[in-house]
């Protein structure tokens, strides 16, 4: 444990201290991110150029890992929690387990004292450890933490920490660690308990903004370089980006450049419409198995209403089909984040730029950083805007310089070819292939279609063959009409993720933004195939082969050779060859 | 113990009248408090197995209940005093007080032996003692609890025979009921978990980090089996408890250089806390005369057993590494062994403060029986956590203040609190 942090004084608010911890244990490597990230903070952000802008770790206290121990043991949870038991009968059994003593007075003097949302995360040992991502495997939850009884906003307090410690125990972080190596006896949780960013309107409370931006773009376009970076934003909490989302992209070099839509009509397609907030309204349904309990996912029409759209919205004129920025006029909105990025409003780009800068500099590595702001309307006059800075990661950058001949890229032996290809390096250890029927594919069935390949998945990571997946839509997106909502346990055995598109699935793509911290550091590589240019895959080939096994909608192949994979990181472009060329075929 | 010179209400008076000094109490306000309001004395006869009819003597004595309704145990014990009853039923009072609880102090008793007296007879005596009384103690009034030999099964008995006299299901009427027929989860633990939220709260202000502490305990009951729990959890370490050996009539005092451990030991122990000496051999103990318990080169000092066990004669045997002495148990140290100690510089936490965590608990249980709706384990323990935080810091901001012992601020608070009550009432 650091020495700079201390331990809780029951003050969570008023105290000096805006981390501290309990408990003697780990604090787990998501705390020790946001650590990290004060470091980065206090030594290297120019404060003092940002006057109206406070940049600041949103409060929070650490339940460490040894918590968890004496729960866990005092509890005799240990059987049950490595049982094949349903995640809800994990829940439940945690559930009825009680936290040990020795915190039952710190978590009673939080509720007292705080009447706002509070976001109970895990922090586990082995959760964004610096090159092995354990990002979105636990789970997460938000309380509203505004019941006028303290009794109340205390139980739901402790009803999320169990339900994180269980969420440890859950299948599809079992399959994970088995993927990824790592004996489940060494993980322990530990807890974080954060304030939430945002601002109360109405029934909602939520931040204007939140978004992850990166220092390196694996898919720099026009003038952007790779090391200008890139940063994804969305309305509300950060949820949006997590699940894959629509949200908008832009270069912190070139902010006033957006993606490159063909008209108003694409971007009036392409916008968020939707967003992730607290509930502060009429209590939910009780369900304590479920991590979206207290969350709710309204229209922008809401955001609309609430005022919150005039610094992140243009308005589309229904007659001229211009667009404005701003909400000064009635239209459908595009969340652009005009004001901000183009009017420049608010120095808002200057500190993200800043944080990333100061993050490479402070761990040595390209970074992933992400954030929450909050808008007031006069700054000068009310408090500051506020953007809460919630992680700082490493982001592995394959240094290997790919050189693939040019003979290689086009020809019969090729099965994939992109040029939009995600990742660095070359694999010549890869024999099976899992691919979803094309003749039976329908975007109706893609979370079935998520458990077959869940199957599979576990099977072929039990027998230590990597595969390469090729499916339809964006990989892991939440939205099943959009793609397989697969999360990255059920595909973690897969070395290549090959995105394609056909006529009955034909969105965006993903190009692995749902994944993106695994992909980059487990050396996946993610190929990209859109609709019409000279991206393919050889699906005919794909057909012939002779099957090892299949579903419904899926199939396997296990070929009697290994295939030849190679990225080009610095063109984004890569092939899949059916055969691993001789030399003297070059 | 020497009893026949020990007077329990005479020195509960004397730390009265003391602390009526440090606060410049007048007159009447000090006559109305050295006294209890109300007494009750009354005959229970009992037809015993054998035919015959005996009878016993009962009393409940109500300190007083400016703050709330009374609240305090019922004792049988063969050789009880109305003296020894109404110095309880004084402390009582005080100990509410400090602890801020909406209550009173009261205290009951029977003078019987019930290791002499079959089941029956007990519940003769229990609905007898409820039958000439019930018009003057309730819910509302006075509520019994728990004391000396009685447990929840005497507790059953009076609550029934007070819901049969009443007609109505009250069991708010009593505590120390089982979980499940209106007790409260978290009872057990509530004394001894106190016991060791003010020990924490007291190594903050010494600043001295629990993991780097020893302790010692005189008793193994529920009240040092839980404090010695929260103390591991904590990162302490017990290297030595001591308890009565029923066979032998003596106690012995139970060490483990690398410290004891909680689990095994609790293994080796009867249901009222008695270690076996053959189970402990075998675990690896070393097994001393029971009074070395005091003796040990610890931190920290836990008597958490009987009254009167740090005295004069003894207290030279308190190691020089004694920094801390929290009272689990009512009255363990007489004031000539406090002065001693506090010449010492040791920092004392007194038995209203640190033993509060069982009644606080107990107004827990009431206020949840009144309702009639039970909470999670947590939620009691949670409050009682912060119950005994705020108690332990109101006392010793106080003494600091006012360069006061905690000792004397915790009766100086306390006194303070009801006299206050008394004249908001307009009583004085």
């Amino acid at each position: 444990m650091p020495k700079a942090i201390a331990r809780f004084d029951r003050n969570f608010i008023s105290s000096r201290h805006r981390i501290s911890f309990i408990g003697n244990g780990s604090p787990g490597g998501k705390a020790l991110g946001l650590i990290r990230a004060t470091e980065i903070l206090e030594a290297r952000f120019p404060t003092e150029r940002f006057p109206h802008l406070e940049v600041t770790i949103p409060r929070f206290t650490v339940l460490c890992s040894d918590i968890f121990d004496t729960f866990m043991q005092e509890g005799n949870l240990y059987d049950i929690a490595y049982s094949e038991l349903p995640d809800d009968r994990i829940v439940y059994a945690f559930q009825q387990a009680d936290l040990p003593f020795q915190i039952l007075g710190d978590l009673r003097s939080i509720v007292e004292e705080v009447r706002l949302p509070l976001a109970v995360r895990s922090s586990s040992l082995l959760e964004d450890a610096m090159y092995e991502p354990f990002a979105g495997i636990y789970e997460t939850k938000m309380t509203p933490n505004n019941q006028p009884d303290a009794d109340t906003r205390f139980r739901k307090l402790v009803e999320a920490i169990k339900f994180v410690y269980a969420s440890t125990f859950f299948k599809a972080a079992k399959q994970y660690r088995l993927a990824t190596g790592h004996e489940s006896e060494s993980e322990k949780m530990a807890v974080i308990i954060q304030e939430v960013v945002g601002e109360r309107f109405g029934e909602r409370f939520y931040p204007i903004l939140s978004g992850v931006a990166r220092s390196y773009n694996f898919y720099a376009s026009g003038r952007a370089k790779p090391e200008d970076g890139v940063v994804d934003l969305a309305l509300g909490l950060g949820k949006t980006i997590v699940d894959g989302g629509l949200v908008w992209s832009y270069s912190p070099a070139y902010p006033k450049i957006g993606p490159p839509f063909g008209s108003t009509a694409d971007m009036l397609k392409n916008t968020q419409t939707e967003f992730w907030a607290v509930n502060m309204g009429k209590p939910p349904a009780y369900d304590p198995l479920k991590e979206t309990e207290y969350l709710r996912h309204d229209s922008i029409s809401e955001a609309d209403r609430d005022g919150t759209l005039r610094w992140i919205a243009s308005t589309v004129n229904s007659q001229s089909g211009r667009l404005s920025m701003g909400t000064a006029t009635d239209g459908p909105r595009i969340l652009d984040f005009a004001p901000l990025l183009r009017l420049q409003m608010i120095p808002f780009n200057d500190v993200i730029r800043h944080l990333l800068k100061a993050g490479e500099e402070t761990l040595e590595a390209p970074v992933e950083i992400e954030f929450a702001m909050n808008i007031v309307n006069k700054p000068e006059v009310d408090n500051k805007h506020r953007l809460g800075f919630l992680q700082v990661r490493p982001m592995v950058v394959s240094s290997e310089v790919v050189n693939i001949p040019q003979n290689r890229l086009a020809g019969e032996n090729v099965l994939v070819y992109s040029d939009k290809v995600l990742g660095n390096g070359v694999l010549e250890n890869v024999s099976d292939i899992v691919y979803i029927k094309p003749d039976s594919f329908d975007a109706k069935y893609p979370p079935a279609i998520a458990l077959q390949i869940a199957e599979i998945n576990k099977r072929l990571v039990r027998e230590n063959r990597p595969y390469i997946l090729i499916g339809f839509g964006r990989w892991g997106c939440s939205d099943r009409w959009l793609g397989i909502p697969v999360n990255w346990s059920q595909v973690s055995g897969a070395k290549v993720i090959v995105e394609a598109m056909q006529e009955n699935m034909n969105v965006d793509l993903s190009q692995g933004s749902h994944f993106f911290h695994n992909l980059t550091s487990f050396s996946v590589l993610y190929f990209s195939i859109p609709m019409g240019g000279n991206c393919y895959v050889d699906w005919d080939w794909l057909q012939k082969q002779t099957t090892a096994g299949q579903t419904e909608w899926l199939r396997h192949l296990h070929l009697n050779e290994p295939l030849y994979i190679a990225a080009d990181g610095r063109t984004a472009t890569g092939v899949i060859t059916k055969k691993i060329p001789s030399e003297e075929a070059e | 113990m020497n009893s026949s010179a020990y007077n329990p209400f005479q020195i509960a008076r004397q730390q009265f009248d003391h602390a009526a000094d440090l606060l410049d109490l007048d007159q009447g306000t000090r006559e109305l408090l050295r006294n209890p309001l109300r007494e009750y004395h009354f005959s229970l006869p009992v037809k015993m197995d054998d035919g015959s009819t005996k009878i016993f003597r009962g009393f409940r004595v109500q300190h007083n209940d400016a703050r709330g309704p009374s609240k305090g145990g019922i004792r049988f014990h063969p050789q009880e005093t109305i003296d020894t009853v109404r110095a309880l039923a004084m402390w009582m009072t005080w100990k509410t007080a400090v602890a801020d609880l909406p209550l009173g102090g009261g205290k009951g008793g029977v003078i019987c032996d019930p290791h002499s007296l079959s089941m029956s007879e007990q519940e003769q005596i229990c609905r007898g003692w409820v039958r000439r009384i019930f018009h003057d103690i309730g819910p509302k009034s006075d509520v019994p609890a728990p004391d000396v030999m009685t447990s929840s099964q005497q507790m059953l008995w009076m609550l029934d025979e007070f819901e049969s006299l009443t007609g109505q299901h009250q069991p708010g009427f009593i505590t120390g009921k089982p979980v499940g027929l209106g007790g409260s989860l978290g009872r057990r633990e509530a004394t001894g978990y106190g016991v060791m939220i003010a020990v924490r709260e007291a190594l903050k202000e010494l600043e001295i980090r629990p993991q780097n502490t020893t302790a010692s305990f005189q008793g193994f009951g529920n009240v040092a089996q839980y404090a010695i729990e929260l103390y591991e959890q904590m990162g302490g370490t017990t290297l030595c408890v001591s308890c009565w050996d029923q066979e032998d009539g003596v106690s012995y005092a139970f060490y483990k250089k690398d410290g004891i451990k909680l689990r095994e030991l609790r293994e080796a122990t009867d249901p009222f806390g008695g270690i076996s000496k053959g189970k402990a051999k075998d675990l690896g103990y070393e097994i001393y005369p029971g009074e070395d318990w005091l003796k040990q080169p610890v931190d920290i000092l836990i008597p958490a057993a009987l009254e009167n066990q740090i005295t004069e004669e003894n207290v030279g045997m308190v190691g020089e590494t004694v920094r801390l002495i929290a009272e689990g148990a009512n009255g363990p140290t007489t004031p000539r062994a406090d002065h001693v100690l506090r010449e010492k510089s040791v920092f004392i936490i007194p038995d209203l403060l640190a033993n509060a965590g069982g009644v606080t608990c107990s107004y827990f249980e009431q206020v949840q029986s009144n309702m009639n709706y039970y909470w999670e384990k947590e939620e009691v323990l949670s409050k009682l956590d912060m119950k005994m935080t705020s108690a332990y810091l109101s006392v010793s901001q106080f003494a600091l203040k006012n360069e006061l012992s905690m000792r004397d601020a915790a009766h100086v608070i306390s006194v303070d609190r009801v006299a206050q009550a008394c004249r908001d009432r307009g009583w004085v």
